[in-house]
């Protein structure tokens, strides 16, 4: 017993030690993929009243830039809009009805805490169950993709940032419809590697990189990036620099994706899996 | 004893906000993150018992994995840290040992002494974060790279904080 004891007194830092580091493990792991879910439905309540405070700076001194956009995005949806209400004959007003056969229903978001200098970056929205807000919905902003909803609380939402190193989505080139898997190397915020595309599909700086559409979540034609460089390898595909529509130091605002036939889809496809 | 516990606290307090609001913000091509924070395990005096030393590192970790949306991350990477410290202390033990009387900082031991003694917990410290986060080993040396260069800025940052606490 009093070896036992002196054993304890002499290596009490190892212990210590080892009980803490596999607490630290422990936490990190506890959901399987991504480290942070579980966790964040517990703090989200204490941390997230103080980041709303900073994102509120944040926000007030963007709001110049904020209100461009704003307006121009006004412009572009009043032009759009333009072409359901035209007047034909006799100024009879003809209105799509929007309510049927309407598959994707779009809800907006402010972010409360976003990161774009980790390997793996996570975006807090401020809309959650209440909303409607759950997990695998898809989160755009005006400008393009911005990640993907992975799990919800009451009153907020955590998305998987495309700045992800676990994310990887389905996308297409504009122009010619061929597609490939996008996903983030971790270096520069601003660049997402396109692979996966063969090297015989003509391919031109500039290019327009859309959503495929293959995945249940995102709608089809959603701006991804534009490439910025491509060189060929020694395997048969190219390497493929998307520089990315969004700004992710900038957004400030996004829009919630919901499917509105998900279920179904993923219903039937479930039996062939 | 109980101004020391006080001043600690009050430094603890700065440097995680410099650490939130200004280092956590800092991004140049997606290498360098400096992680300043340690700077609080490496000023404890030398004879700080290892065990709360340990407990110290647990809650510094929990402090900013809370904050930066982390789980357990930077927790291991601390306490780790703390873990190898009074090894690394041995390891660069000037001549005559460590005097209990003044704490652990340059302006004691001397610039060289403090640069070893840093530079090696900091390493060690981003090494273990930095593998852990993306807990893969392809791409091994993109992973070492930011390691290294995010380590030089954090001891940069590092130094000037212990410049600011010589002048106390």
């Amino acid at each position: 017993m009093r070896n036992l004891l002196n054993f304890l007194a002499k290596y009490n830092h190892v212990i210590v030690f080892i009980l803490l580091e596999s607490l630290a493990l422990s936490l990190l792991f506890e959901s399987d993929n991504y480290h942070n879910i579980k966790f964040y439905h517990k703090v989200r309540g204490i941390t997230a009243s103080a980041e709303k405070s900073i994102s509120n700076y944040r926000y007030y001194w963007g709001l110049r830039e904020i209100n461009e956009r704003l307006a121009m995005e006004n412009t572009r949806l009043r032009d759009s809009l333009s072409m359901f209400t035209t007047r034909i004959d006799g100024g009879r007003r003809v209105i799509s009805d929007s309510l049927i056969n309407r598959k994707y229903t779009y809800q907006n978001a402010g972010i409360v805490n976003n990161s774009t200098n980790r390997q793996k970056n996570f975006i807090t929205l401020d809309k959650g169950f209440k909303e409607g807000v759950k997990e695998d919905m898809a989160v755009i902003s005006d400008e393009g993709v911005v990640g993907l909803i992975v799990a919800s609380s009451n009153n907020y939402s955590v998305a998987m940032s495309l700045l992800n190193i676990d994310m990887k989505m389905s996308a297409k080139i504009k122009s010619n419809g061929y597609f490939g898997s996008l996903s983030w190397d971790g270096v520069n915020y601003r660049i997402a590697k396109l692979s996966e595309i063969p090297q015989h599909v003509p391919l031109n700086l500039g290019d327009t990189i859309v959503t495929s559409g293959f995945s249940s979540m995102f709608p089809e034609g959603i701006i991804i990036g534009f490439v910025s460089e491509f060189e060929k390898t020694g395997s048969d595909f190219y390497d493929i620099d998307v520089e990315l529509a969004v700004d992710f130091k900038k957004i400030h605002f996004v829009d919630v994706v919901t499917n509105q036939e998900i279920l179904e889809q993923q219903i039937l496809e479930f039996r062939f899996q | 004893m109980i101004s020391n516990i006080f001043k600690y606290s009050l430094t603890f307090i700065i440097v995680v906000l410099i650490q939130l609001l200004l280092c956590n913000n800092i991004q140049f091509s997606g290498y360098i993150n400096p992680y300043i924070y340690i700077f609080l395990i490496l000023m404890l005096p030398y004879e700080t018992k290892s065990w709360l030393l340990l407990v110290l590192a647990f809650i510094l970790g929990m402090t900013i994995d809370i904050f930066t949306g982390t789980v357990g991350l930077h927790t291991f990477a601390t306490v780790f840290a703390a873990f190898i410290r009074p090894g690394i202390l041995r390891l660069t033990a000037p001549r005559d040992g460590y005097d209990t009387l003044y704490g652990l900082s340059m302006s004691t031991y001397g610039l060289n002494w403090y640069l070893v003694y840093a530079s090696i917990t900091v390493f060690a410290h981003h090494f273990v974060l930095f593998y852990l986060e993306v807990f893969r080993f392809d791409n091994f040396f993109g992973t070492l790279l930011r390691v290294i260069l995010s380590s030089i800025f954090s001891l940069a940052f590092i130094l000037l904080l212990e410049l600011t606490r010589k002048g106390k």
